[in-house]
């Protein structure tokens, strides 16, 4: 070491062009720092500009749209790309004739978000009410059992792992092996048993207006419905619930988890306390897997159904905002048409936006060491 | 505060370590030199502490992490009623000892032991035993405060509601009761229902402590307790280690021999996994058999 020092010193003290200048407390212009600097720079603001124009190409394509419904558009229920002509009707519900004609009327197209949003809310929600307990049992399982079993990583690989399956195949899977599976078994199941039990009517039966009546009329099952989405979607995001879940549950300090075995608590007493410990991390990753429920596109429309309505059964086909945006914008040559599937998507880019960054900030207080 | 605490421990008074090492050089330790050649040697263990009534007893005890072995044949018994310090230098095994006693090595991977401990006669290793029921019987405080993330209230009486207690007035009492023993009431008791997270480190300590003798242990384990606080909240914990001594056993381990001089009765002296020596603490620190035992407590070594 010392030896080295001064080599090092009697070499610079030899040098007597260069001694001078590395001496100097005034900093010298470095090519390579300002060039790395620039392009970082660069990088950072681009990727900023990016997300911004994003956001106002999205927002100025919806614009007329925007002008058209307002807000009402989050809450109309109508979704009629064409124009409609339809038999006039008095107000007593009969057909109005005129020199033996029937007087038609002419609908304007109309569009509104809240099937969709519907749509989007329920399948997502039921896909956490599938997920989540089967993700916080796994990390629990990760964290808790399987170090001491040596299969935490194979595992953990596995779980991940179902993060790379690309989502056609799971839509096709959904389409080929889970939906028929509904439809021959799942669904004919709960029909015979519960569709007899007061209350639970709605399930099977839907009410239609054919011609002016009210008529009631079972719900065909298709096997592609709310219940086949949200399954699909379920399988789609227990990953990501999953390795986030577990990351929250490893920082759990050990303190905590012997502190409480400590004061006599059983082992499932001890994981209560570990799940309680990390909650604002958890709720985190239930929002992240919430962000991609949400968002899924692909497996989603092959599986749901496409149905525009809102339809309290969970046997019934129906739409979300991302599977709408996947079957409709090809076609979507009308100027109304088009700026309204944008106004669906800039709705969608909001609510995943405030999912992730909820769901960042829970989770970064807990999982960094600076947290707690 | 140092008035208050030399008043505990009247008949202790440090010796401070001599100015001039006498013979630097030729000092040697026989045990520590055995130690280090991997003996066991047999520890010194005085008459005082044989004539007292044990509730633990540490019986030819040996405990191995995976292939290296951390505890060499400790054989000690802990007197009832009374506080006992572990001390020694890093790594000599006293907090593998104290978390023996609660069987708490047993959540980590490779542990295995030999020997026996036993509690008021029976062996907490044997065979059916009933750990949670056991950790129920021992009240432990750890190095950091580990408060759980939920109200003051709720920390102190965590033992109870984990072993059903549900009712409200039967929980508010106990809560009180540990709350003043630990010297807490006063400061808390207005918002007994905030979170506990916002308690101050030694404040935090001391809500530990509650929270390890709400269900009255037989036994009181503490690891190290004021590692993490500073020198005021120590002296606090310190007090209230000495008056809460009168009701329960107290077990400590320290790293601190100033502490171990305040607040115990007993001292044992441990070196790389083997007791060293053993006895009451103002013969530990002021006529200790053993050349070893008197260079560590003084600090001429260690």
């Amino acid at each position: 070491m010392t030896t080295d020092a001064n080599a090092i010193s009697s070499s610079s003290a030899s040098n007597p062009s260069g001694g001078r200048r590395a001496d100097s407390i005034f900093r010298r212009f470095n090519v390579g720092d300002a060039l790395l600097g620039l392009i970082c720079r660069t990088s950072a603001v681009v990727i900023a500009l990016m997300l911004a124009s994003l956001v106002l190409v999205l927002l100025s394509s919806a614009m007329p749209a925007i002008r058209e419904f307002g807000l009402g558009f989050l809450v109309s229920r109508e979704w009629r790309v064409n124009e409609l002509e339809r038999p006039l009707r008095d107000a007593a519900g009969q057909i109005v004739m005129q020199d033996g004609e029937v007087v038609t009327e002419t609908i304007k197209p109309a569009f509104g978000a809240l099937p969709v949003i519907y749509g989007t809310a329920v399948s997502s929600a039921l896909a956490l009410l599938f997920a989540v307990p089967l993700s916080l049992g796994a990390a629990l399982f990760l964290v808790r059992v399987a170090p001491t079993l040596r299969i935490a990583g194979p595992l953990s690989f596995l779980i991940e792992f179902l993060a790379a399956i690309p989502s056609l195949a799971y839509g096709i899977w959904g389409l080929f092996v889970l939906a028929p599976f509904l439809q021959t078994t799942v669904g004919p199941a709960f029909q015979n048993t519960l569709q007899n039990v007061p209350g639970l009517r709605w399930m099977f039966f839907e009410t239609v207006t054919i011609s002016g009546k009210l008529v009631e009329r079972p719900i065909p099952m298709t096997g592609r419905d709310m219940l086949c989405g949200s399954l699909v979607l379920a399988i789609m995001i227990l990953p990501i619930v999953t390795s986030v879940s577990r990351d929250v549950l490893k920082a759990v300090p050990r303190t905590q988890i012997e502190g409480t075995l400590a004061l006599g608590a059983t082992w499932w007493q001890s994981c209560i306390a570990m799940l309680r410990y990390g909650r604002a991390g958890l709720f985190g990753a239930v929002m992240l897997g919430l962000a991609r429920a949400a968002g899924e596109t692909m497996a989603i429309t092959m599986v749901i159904g496409n149905n525009n309505q809102i339809n309290p059964s969970p046997f019934a086909p129906a739409q979300t905002m991302a599977s709408l945006l996947a079957n409709e914008f090809a076609e979507a040559s009308e100027g109304l048409h088009r700026s309204s599937l944008l106004y669906v998507a800039l709705v969608l880019l909001a609510m995943s936006l405030v999912f992730n960054i909820v769901a960042r900030r829970l989770v970064i207080g807990t999982t960094s060491p600076a947290g707690h | 505060m140092t008035a208050t605490m030399t008043q505990l421990r009247p008949d202790i008074a440090l010796r401070a370590p001599a100015p001039a090492a006498r013979g630097a050089s030729a000092v040697t330790y026989p045990i520590i030199d055995a130690i280090k050649r991997g003996e066991t040697p047999e520890p010194r263990v005085h008459a005082s502490v044989i004539d007292e009534t044990p509730i633990l007893h540490v019986r030819d005890f040996q405990l191995w992490y995976g292939p290296s072995k951390a505890l060499h044949g400790i054989s000690m018994p802990i007197a009832k009623d009374k506080v006992t310090a572990l001390i020694g230098p890093s790594g000599c095994g006293k907090s593998t000892l104290l978390r023996s006693v609660n069987r708490l090595n047993d959540l980590i991977e490779g542990v295995h032991i030999a020997g026996a401990i036993e509690l008021n006669g029976e062996s907490v290793y044997a065979k059916g035993v009933d750990v949670i029921g056991l950790r129920r019987r021992l009240g432990m405080v750890f190095q950091k405060p580990n408060p759980f993330p939920m109200s003051i209230f709720e920390n102190v009486v965590y033992s109870l509601r984990i072993s059903g207690e549900r009712n409200k007035s039967v929980l508010s009492a106990a809560c009180e009761k540990a709350l003043r023993q630990a010297a807490l009431w006063d400061e808390v008791k207005d918002r007994l229902k905030s979170s506990a997270m916002g308690l101050s480190g030694g404040q935090q300590q001391r809500l530990c402590i509650a929270r390890a003798i709400v269900s009255e242990p037989e036994v009181l384990l503490l690891d190290e307790p004021c590692s993490a606080l500073d020198p005021i909240a120590t002296l606090r914990i310190e007090e209230l280690i000495h008056e809460i001594s009168e009701r329960y056993t107290v077990l400590i381990v320290t790293h601190n021999m100033q502490q171990a001089a305040r607040v115990s009765d007993y001292t044992a002296f441990m070196y790389l996994g083997r007791l060293v020596e053993y006895g009451r603490t103002a013969d530990l620190f002021q006529i200790p058999q053993l050349r070893e035992t008197e260079d560590y407590v003084t600090g001429r070594f260690g």
